[in-house]
């Protein structure tokens, strides 16, 4: 291994753990990160600045900035609220009935917007619901611990749910449709068994006081809380429209027409945008993700920098000498993704993993793989309540909600509480993963 | 048996932050009321001491006294001739009923405090453009001899009244010259008969108006 490889993997190594273990300087680390990776690689001779920046796939930055405008679009139309409202009316706020709605909401919610949106929709109802209802610590930590699962999972059902698929789609190692028809039944496949699991066995509800008129008290205040609300319907028109179009072309236009799955985004975000009016103009200058975008810019520098070394070819040249069958290999490399992501996280993971995988994909079925690997990152996002930004912002906003159980203790979602549910999540999605790759190859 | 689950206290303050106190327990009482007598007295007896608004509205209808709609009559014509009216404090069923009596050119603003811990945006939302929410700093911006002030009063016993905290930081001595009617809206009807936790003692004769 030569200084500039081993430098630059330290590097990148050493960034991806400090800013796990230190999240309120997370984007300060990246950019010193990245920066240090361009210095060694620049002063080696391996490559230049310039070039690790031409190699960073804009494609996929414009994709997230484009989908996070159109889902702030969405959002602006109150929707998610007034759904929240009809919810609890349907279910006439029964606890158990309520948190397999919005584990099933989520799921559908977070293919269609990121995952972090997809949280911030939905989390504030259902802890407003919470406090209302009465709840205790066991049916908070398997409602969210769940509802966080099935967040990663709607994530990878769809190419635009989650930054693995998006990078899959941007950098073209698949076609929206082919990932689309292959991903989503096995997300399906996991989120019913995860279902099966949690409230067929565990049942979240179990001993929790419920009354009537506590259940009715429940309804009656949300929809207090939404009495005046009314869905904005040119905002939502606004942005399902062009989603709707977006999704068309992404599943009509072949790649031969030069048309790429990131302009389509990027025309579509630009259509959402212009048809809200002043409110798409407010939208684009104050609700970019500036944060999520840097940080995933500063990665692409750090992982191209160590790319541009060799590492990666080498790390899938030693895959390939391990002394096992090539399907062994192949669930080697699923499992070691899941386990890495859960300690780094998808991001991370995803942006070093890809290289590997493409070189696996040259010697196997390239759709299993990438979608193998997709939801194996998937899994080891669910593996601990840090594996993904999602789980920590849980954490915030439940410690934020004070809620408190029948007993009048403090309610909360920490590390050890989450734990059971996220194995339990990790182990359905990777097996999921292992049988349905290891069946294609 | 009790008629409510174990969590009515966090249930009943979450109402509170967003409704405001006197709102939240016409709705609780409300829903109380329609299972019997004895819903509403459990209700009362679980919330009606840590909640003295909610004791007082609870206490009001096991005496016979039906819940009545809200009429602004009385506080509209309070506010004749006005063209911008600032709110401090928050009491939903109220001020629904006040913003839709209101002519639309009369421009309507919630004064934006750390008391309430509602959701702001949807609190706004709810009345569909007719209610700006207004930064404590921006708040002298309303003022014009054409302004007024507008709180709401938790009954009022001789010569003292109760209000929410809000009200504190914007109806100082420098305050009042510059708004031409300060307005308290007594929205309880009567005095609570206990400590009225929450809330702050306020001279009645503070206010220009009362209605």
């Amino acid at each position: 291994m030569t200084f500039a490889a081993a430098a630059t993997t330290a590097i990148l190594a050493a960034t991806v753990l400090l800013q796990a273990a230190w999240p309120a300087r997370r984007l300060v680390l990246v950019a010193s990160g990245a920066a240090l990776s361009a210095l060694v690689v620049s002063l080696s001779g391996v490559s230049t600045t310039g070039r690790l920046l031409a190699g960073v796939p804009w494609d996929v930055l414009v994709l997230l900035v484009g989908l996070g405008l159109v889902t702030e679009v969405l959002v602006a139309s109150r929707l998610f609220g007034l759904l929240a409202v009809r919810v609890a009316r349907a279910t006439r706020a029964a606890p158990g009935l309520l948190a397999f709605v919005f584990v099933l909401g989520m799921y559908a919610v977070s293919g269609v917007v990121n995952n972090l949106t997809a949280l911030m929709l939905l989390l504030p109802v259902v802890l407003i619901l919470f406090r209302l209802m009465g709840v205790s610590q066991r049916y908070v930590t398997w409602t969210l611990a769940t509802l966080l699962v099935a967040c990663n999972l709607g994530g990878a059902a769809t190419p635009i749910g989650d930054f693995p698929a998006i990078l899959l789609l941007g950098r073209g190692a698949m076609e929206f449709t082919e990932y689309l028809v292959r991903a989503a039944p096995l997300t399906l496949a996991a989120l019913t068994l995860l279902l099966a699991a949690v409230f067929g066995l565990a049942r979240p509800a179990r001993g929790l006081a419920a009354t009537p008129l506590s259940a009715r008290l429940t309804v009656a205040t949300l929809s207090a809380f939404h009495r005046g609300v009314r869905l904005d319907r040119r905002a939502l028109l606004s942005g399902l429209l062009p989603l709707a179009g977006m999704v068309a072309a992404w599943l009509l236009v072949p790649a031969s027409t030069g048309v790429g799955p990131e302009l389509i985004c990027w025309i579509g975000a630009a259509a959402a945008l212009l048809g809200a009016g002043r409110l798409g103009e407010r939208l684009a200058r104050t609700r970019v993700d500036v944060e999520a975008t840097l940080f995933l810019l500063f990665l692409f520098v750090m992982v191209g920098a160590v790319g541009e070394t060799g590492v990666f070819r080498d790390a899938a040249r030693l895959l390939a000498a391990l002394p096992l069958p090539p399907t062994a290999q192949v669930a080697v490399f699923l499992v070691s993704s899941a386990l890495l992501t859960g300690v780094f996280s998808a991001g991370p993971s995803m942006a070093a993993l890809l290289p590997v995988a493409e070189v696996l994909a040259a010697d196997h079925p390239p759709e299993a793989i990438y979608v193998g690997l997709a939801l194996s990152v998937c899994a080891g996002s669910s593996l601990f309540l840090t594996a993904a930004t999602a789980g920590p912002l849980t954490q915030a906003l439940v410690e934020r909600a004070s809620l408190r159980g029948e007993d009048g203790a403090p309610v909360d979602l920490g590390f050890f509480r989450f734990a059971p549910v996220g194995l339990l999540g990790f182990g359905v999605t990777l097996a999921v993963a292992l049988v349905a790759t290891l069946a294609r190859l | 048996m009790s008629f409510f689950a174990p969590g009515l206290e966090d249930a009943f303050r979450t109402a509170a932050a967003e409704l405001g106190m006197c709102s939240a327990s016409r709705l609780f009482v409300r829903e109380a009321a329609s299972d019997g007598p004895d819903a509403v007295a459990e209700l009362s007896d679980r919330l009606g001491r840590p909640f003295p608004v909610l004791d007082a509205v609870a206490a009001a209808v096991l005496e016979g006294a039906p819940l009545r709609g809200v009429d602004p009559g009385e506080v509209l014509a309070t506010l004749a001739g006005l063209r911008r009216l600032l709110v401090a404090g928050f009491e939903a069923d109220f001020l629904d009923a006040l913003v839709r009596a209101l002519s639309g050119e009369v421009r309507v603003g919630l004064v934006r405090t750390a008391f309430l811990e509602g959701d702001w945006e949807r609190i706004a939302d709810n009345y569909a453009g007719r209610l700006e929410l207004v930064e404590m700093a921006a708040f002298a911006g309303w003022a014009g001899p054409r302004s007024g002030l507008l709180t709401f009063l938790y009954g009022v016993e001789g010569a003292v009244t109760h209000v929410a905290p809000a009200w504190l930081r914007v109806a100082g001595d420098d305050v009042r010259p510059i708004f031409r009617e300060l307005v308290g809206w007594d929205v309880l009807g009567r005095p609570m008969s206990l400590y009225p936790r929450w809330l702050t003692e306020v001279p009645a004769g503070s206010f220009t108006r009362l209605a």
